[in-house]
């Protein structure tokens, strides 16, 4: 008997039964590669069921929940509706002036220390508000709030540079304060020596 | 002849010298040794015909089975649910657009601190950027890019007013692509275009391949250095699904920019865009970007 022959035995008995059309018979094979093959598929299948989530494909092609992930994220820049909410009167100071469209955050930070701190002091009135911070020549980056009357944030935008559409209000600095007799030494708060900050006017 | 050949001949000669009785055989004469070699390769024939159709079968069969339903977890080729149907965008999909006016930019860079921090993207790294475009005297076109926090005190040499012919600054951020290419690329399903038409990416699915990098033809997509993974604007999705404005555009202190749906026809953006002419980056690429510039010119296009 031969231990390994593929088809060794396949048509030992053909030729005396006179016959060519002998059968393949040595099935054993096909089913040890069938049996193969359904394992791969299977590992196959357990493989594909852990790579992909549960949630994949129900509304597109991706991760549905990755959509409830990403609104998740907190908003950080606030609105102006969200100081004028406590602030009435700011809100009204800078009504109709050029600066309404100029952001609170622009010259008070992010804030968002203090506006957190605000909303649980709504609830709790033991929930102090904390003093103004110092600017330290950073924009919007630090959580707490400051006051920054700094001429570095008036010339943040209004220093003249050019590419600057026509219409915009720009200065030539050494030639607007020569202009308008400026003293030296230039105090930081040069600026608000002759404008206000929500309402600009001179 | 292949391997598995070699026995079923041997074999069957063997067969064919004791007594060789097929029909093939009767008809030639069966005097000759050499005769017994053809039913052995008809039989060779039949047995390997045989051995493919029943290999296929049960190849096929098997095959077959990661076809049922129910036996995989989920399919990418599901079609989209109908309109109305549940999930997370209300019954009819808002439609958002973007316009940028380049003629109302100063170049201030409040938007790009103000997309840093509400996006905790790293340093040296930007989700949108803003590009000057100078057009001197003499022909020449400059571009530069506007410091986060402004030319203002940032030290850099100007250029002389009496020899620039024009200038103007044009921000930049994602074009929210109808067709994007980027999300084409993604071998993980990691770019995702939202109900709404926004393009995210999905930063847990995300390998940190890069590739829809290299695919994006507007170079918004970069490599975060932090996660590892992509990062791109997002119009603020975050933001927008609460009915806020995205972080640059309430940073905007001159209305350079403008965000809102393009499907409600009082909003401001549908207002904006039905009286001015707009463009498109790159309109030749067919992306159908949704971002849109007022005051374009060729140099930027």
């Amino acid at each position: 008997m031969v231990l390994f022959s593929i088809g060794g035995r396949m048509t030992d008995k053909a030729p005396t039964q006179g016959t060519v059309m002998t059968s393949f018979n040595d099935t054993r094979h096909l089913w040890a590669l069938g049996a193969f093959l359904a394992a791969v598929g299977l590992v196959g299948m357990v493989v594909r069921r852990e790579m992909i989530p549960d949630d994949f494909g129900t509304t597109g092609p991706y991760r549905a929940s990755a959509l409830d992930d990403i609104a998740a994220q907190p908003s950080l820049f606030q609105a102006d509706a969200t100081c004028h909410a406590c602030h009435e009167a700011v809100k009204h100071e800078r009504a109709g002036k050029s600066h309404e469209a100029v952001r609170c955050a622009h010259c008070h930070g992010l804030a968002v220390d203090h506006v957190a701190m605000a909303r649980r002091g709504a609830e709790d009135a033991t929930v102090a508000l904390p003093p103004a911070a110092e600017w330290d020549g950073d924009f919007l980056t630090k959580a707490d709030l400051y006051i920054s009357k700094d001429r570095a944030t008036c010339l943040s935008c209004h220093e003249a540079v050019v590419g600057m559409p026509a219409d915009f209000k720009k200065i030539d600095v050494a030639v607007h304060l020569e202009e308008q007799g400026a003293s030296e030494p230039l105090s930081r708060e040069t600026c608000f020596e002759c404008h206000g900050g929500h309402d600009t006017a001179p | 002849m292949s391997l598995f050949e070699l026995p079923i001949l041997s074999t069957l000669g063997a067969a064919a010298a004791g007594g060789c009785a097929s029909g093939g055989c009767a008809s030639g004469g069966c005097s000759t040794g050499g005769c017994g070699t053809a039913p052995a390769e008809r039989t060779s024939e039949n047995s390997r015909r045989e051995f493919l159709k029943t290999a296929t079968t049960l190849t096929l069969g098997a095959m077959s089975l990661t076809l049922l339903p129910g036996v995989t977890a989920g399919d990418d080729m599901l079609p989209l649910p109908p309109p109305g149907g549940d999930g997370h965008a209300p019954a009819a999909k808002p439609m958002y657009g973007f316009l940028i006016d380049t003629t109302k930019c100063i170049g201030a860079g409040k938007c790009l601190t103000a997309c840093r921090v509400e996006n905790s993207v790293p340093d040296g790294q930007s989700r949108t950027w803003v590009e000057r475009y100078v057009h001197y005297k003499d022909g020449r076109v400059e571009v530069d890019l506007v410091p986060e926090t402004g030319y203002a005190g940032s030290g850099e040499v100007q250029p002389a007013a009496e020899d620039v012919l024009q200038a103007y600054f044009v921000p930049k951020l994602c074009n929210q692509c109808v067709d994007a290419p980027c999300n084409q690329v993604c071998p993980v399903h990691a770019s995702i275009k939202s109900p709404e038409g926004i393009e995210l990416v999905d930063t847990e699915r995300c390998i940190g391949c890069g590739y829809c990098v290299q695919a994006c033809p507007y170079g918004i997509r970069f490599m975060n250095h932090d996660t590892g993974v992509a990062d791109k604007c997002n119009w603020c999705y975050h933001r927008v699904m609460r009915n806020e404005q995205p972080a640059c555009v309430e940073a905007c202190p001159t209305g350079a920019r403008v965000f809102g749906r393009i499907d409600d026809p009082d909003s401001e953006i549908s207002k904006r865009l039905a009286t001015v002419p707009t463009n498109v980056l790159k309109q030749h690429l067919g992306t159908l970007p949704l971002t849109r510039y007022v005051g374009l010119t060729d140099e930027v296009t």
